[in-house]
């Protein structure tokens, strides 16, 4: 008993750790990610720590008298300063002057360092003051630092005598690499362009799964049913089409169709319609094209399901139901379609979650366009997290979009299963003879 | 109603199945289609009800001709081979589903299934699927969907088939009983003779798609038109020897005769199969013949022998219990020779 399962543990192994590594991690990835800020600015790997302009602007929202204190140039005589005065070779005094009686003085401003420069016994001129200066100022504007101690280090140097709470904001705001955050949701959240992309995805999802990869698969599946077996098998063939051609392709087709100088415009020109891109030249076309195009590819997998279940209902049933005096469409409601019940739960499960994730064929043809009207959900995360016009690729942000997609996708299928009482569609037995 | 099938041929692609067959059914009666599998039975109920459309020849119900009518307009009600009850619905859904299709009020369709329901012994069981009752309990299922619209004609499929030997006999009686009171026209198809015999008024009996004699159960018992027709009726089934004609007896193989006055004015050397039914052979009979017993069973109140014969032919005979004989015992059993019945070598009877 114990080493059969051992074995059998060992058996699963493979296929375990394969699901853990291409199912699991992507999920789990997705959810570290999606809880940091990463981007093309801060990087994947650490970061380090910049007093930049942009930092002193994030400081100056809590703190603004430290910030602009940071930012303002800082002076100190120090050992270094002193050497580079000697090196300048102007006169030797002023270097001795400064090391013996000046040495680690901290001044806040250009002005008051200047002041004792100007008193200096040998009085330099007031170009030779300025020289002077600049070589004390140790502003850290701009200056890298690889450790957060290095930074706080030098800002004490420099007379900084940061508290806690200060030493942790200033951290914060010059830290370049990206950081655990839980801003991304907040701002799919708040976000009224991330609100007009989640109705149109809802609104696309739900128009092409109930009109074309249910609906219309439905139609298909049941009125091929009463066709003699060889048109049967020719309508369906026909309808497998666009699920076979290559989507470049098959979108490129629908480009011919749509374009300026397409197939609809020659046609409607010839009723003395202006040539235009059917495809773009309003959301709602745009709209009526995307769902067409993703609807005719959907239908195909629907029609191929709901068939072969309709092929699996026993003949008797059809031959029964027709001396009990069904009509056709009373055989469709009363024998067909319950007996469906478990492949449409399949189709609208597995197609809205299809739906949701994919928009290959969205790029393809529109592009989220005209504007960001056929944006949808997945689309719009792309573009954030691996494709902008802005260069700054959010992937932090992206991610918490994909996990946004996925928890939808759960819930929805849960909701799925509750609809069509998928307890009683497995604790009963489905089919006798 | 009366059915009639006039030179009915139905054929499948190249295969013929039934060709030019013409049977009337009369109202109010009640017919057994019997047959080998395969001789066509079914494939006639189908064409009766619709659903193969006859390749040539007339149906008739009543002097309507149906031969293009859609089975949803001839009112006839079919127990199938299979029951094909729709396993989604419960036994009440199911009976009542004629009724559905013709949008009757809820409350009427349960009136009329808690009604035929009963009449079938499963008012019990109309909240159940399918799936979850015997084979007898979907039998009567299918029976009472087939009634409930009340038919003009009642086809039954093998409807005994899946039933216990007690639940069929119930059955059958019970089936005859509906179909009397309620003066439908009944065919029941069925390879089992003896249903065929206790149900029905009368008996077609079926061989590669043609009938070969219509008659009544004793009728065609007494009096089979071929071998075939003897052969397939009666239970334990007849016994043929083989032989031939000479001088008024009939001569086996290996010489040994036996003198039957019925064999009178049959020419000599004539071949011939005798058949003789295990009841007209045993303790009375005006021939003796000699044999040994090669088995024995006994079926309660009777037992059955089959003796060989010195030819090595087997006669099989009933008689009621007794203890005195043994397998392996030579008999001298008699035949009782009038009732012997002689056939032809193709089969025919003389
Ligand atoms: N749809 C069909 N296509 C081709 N041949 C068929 C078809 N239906 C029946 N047959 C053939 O017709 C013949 C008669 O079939 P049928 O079903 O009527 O037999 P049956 O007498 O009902 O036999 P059983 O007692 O086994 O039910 C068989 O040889 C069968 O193979
Ligand atoms: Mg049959």
């Amino acid at each position: 008993m114990r080493t059969s399962r051992t074995l059998g543990l060992i058996m699963i192994a493979p296929a375990a750790i394969m699901i853990l590594l291409f199912f699991l991690m992507p999920v789990v990835l997705t959810a570290v990610f999606s809880l940091t800020n990463m981007s093309t600015a801060t990087g994947i790997s650490g970061g380090a720590y910049q007093v930049t302009q942009a930092a002193v602007n994030r400081l100056t929202t809590d703190m603004p008298e430290l910030a602009a204190a940071i930012s303002e140039p800082r002076f100190v005589i120090d050992g270094e300063g002193v050497a580079a005065l000697e090196a300048l070779q102007l006169k030797p005094h002023f270097a001795t002057e400064l090391r013996s009686e000046h040495l680690g003085e901290v001044f806040a401003s250009r002005r008051e360092a200047e002041r004792v420069i100007k008193a200096l016994k040998d009085r330099p001129s007031t170009r030779e003051v300025k020289r002077i200066s600049d070589l004390f100022n140790r502003s850290v504007l701009n200056t890298r630092f690889e450790t957060r101690e290095a930074l706080l280090e030098s800002l004490r140097k420099l007379g900084f005598d940061l508290t806690p709470e200060e030493q942790e904001a200033v951290a914060k705001a010059t830290y370049t690499g990206w950081v655990w955050t839980a801003d991304n949701f907040r701002i799919i959240g708040n976000s009224p362009d991330m609100a007009q992309v989640f109705l149109n995805t809802a609104f696309y999802v739900a128009v092409t799964l109930l009109l074309f990869n249910v609906g219309y698969a439905l139609f298909l599946a049941v009125t091929t049913h009463y066709m003699t077996a060889s048109t049967a098998s020719i309508f369906r063939a026909v309808w497998l089409l666009p699920r076979i051609t290559p989507v470049v392709i098959y979108i490129l087709m629908w480009k011919w169709l749509t374009w300026d100088n397409g197939f609809l415009s020659l046609f409607m020109g010839q009723f003395g319609y202006p040539a235009k891109n059917y495809l773009l030249d309003n959301a709602r076309d745009a709209w009526f094209f995307v769902i067409l195009l993703n609807g005719f590819i959907g239908a195909s997998m629907g029609m191929l399901v709901f068939s072969s279940a309709i092929k699996a209902i026993p003949e008797t049933q059809f031959h029964a139901s027709e001396m009990d005096g069904a009509s056709r469409w009373q055989q469709i409601r009363y024998i067909i379609l319950p007996q469906l019940r478990w492949p449409i739960l399949f189709v609208t499960c597995y197609q809205t979650l299809s739906l949701l994730a994919s928009f290959n064929e969205i790029l393809l043809s529109t592009r989220g366009g005209p504007g960001r009207a056929t944006e949808v959900w997945s689309l719009a995360a792309y573009h954030t997290a691996l494709q902008n016009y802005t260069g700054n690729l959010e992937y932090g942000l992206g991610a918490a979009m994909a996990l946004v997609l996925v928890v939808i996708g759960v819930i929805l299928s849960l909701i799925y299963l509750r609809v069509f009482r998928y307890d009683t569609l497995i604790s009963k037995p489905l089919i006798e003879d | 109603m009366r059915i009639l099938l006039d030179k009915f041929s139905k054929s499948f692609g190249t295969t013929k199945v039934i060709e030019g067959m013409d049977l009337e059914v009369g109202s109010g009666e009640m017919l057994a289609l019997l047959g080998p599998s395969g001789c066509g039975k079914s494939t006639t109920l189908f064409a009766i009800c619709g659903i193969h459309r006859p390749t040539s020849g007339r149906i008739l119900f009543g002097d309507k001709d149906v031969t293009g009518l859609p089975s949803q307009e001839r009112n006839v009600g079919v127990v199938f081979q299979s029951y094909a009850l729709y396993p989604h619905m419960t036994v009440a859904e199911n009976i009542g589903f004629p009724l559905t299709v013709r949008r009757l009020a809820a409350a009427d369709i349960r009136k009329e299934v808690a009604e035929i329901a009963a009449l079938v012994h499963i008012d019990n069981l109309l909240d159940r699927r399918p799936s979850q009752l015997s084979g007898g309990q979907q039998q009567r299922v299918a029976l009472a969907r087939a009634l409930i619209r009340r038919p003009d004609v009642l086809l039954l499929d093998e409807p005994l088939a899946n039933l216990d030997a007690k639940l069929r006999l119930e059955m059958r009686s019970e089936i005859r009983r509906l179909q009397k009171e309620t003066g439908i026209t009944a065919i029941l198809v069925t390879h089992d003779q003896v249903e065929a015999m206790s149900m029905c008024d009368r008996i077609a009996i079926m061989k590669a798609g043609e009938i070969v004699q219509i008659a009544t159960p004793s009728g065609m018992y007494n009096d089979p038109r071929s071998a075939f027709v003897a052969g397939f009726l009666g239970n334990p089934p007849i016994s043929f020897l083989k032989g031939r004609a000479e001088q008024g007896a009939f001569v086996f193989a290996n010489g040994i005769r036996l003198s039957l006055a019925i064999l009178g004015g049959i020419p000599d050397g004539t071949v011939l199969t005798l058949g003789v039914r295990p009841e007209h052979f045993g303790t009375s009979g005006d021939i003796a013949v000699d044999g040994k017993i090669a088995f024995a069973e006994t079926q309660g109140r009777e037992n059955l022998y089959d003796v060989i014969l010195p030819d090595g032919s087997v006669l099989r005979s009933i008689q009621s219990v007794r203890n005195d004989v043994a397998v392996g015992d030579a008999v001298r059993w008699s035949l009782d020779s009038k009732a012997a019945l002689v056939f032809a070598e193709d089969g025919r009877r003389l």
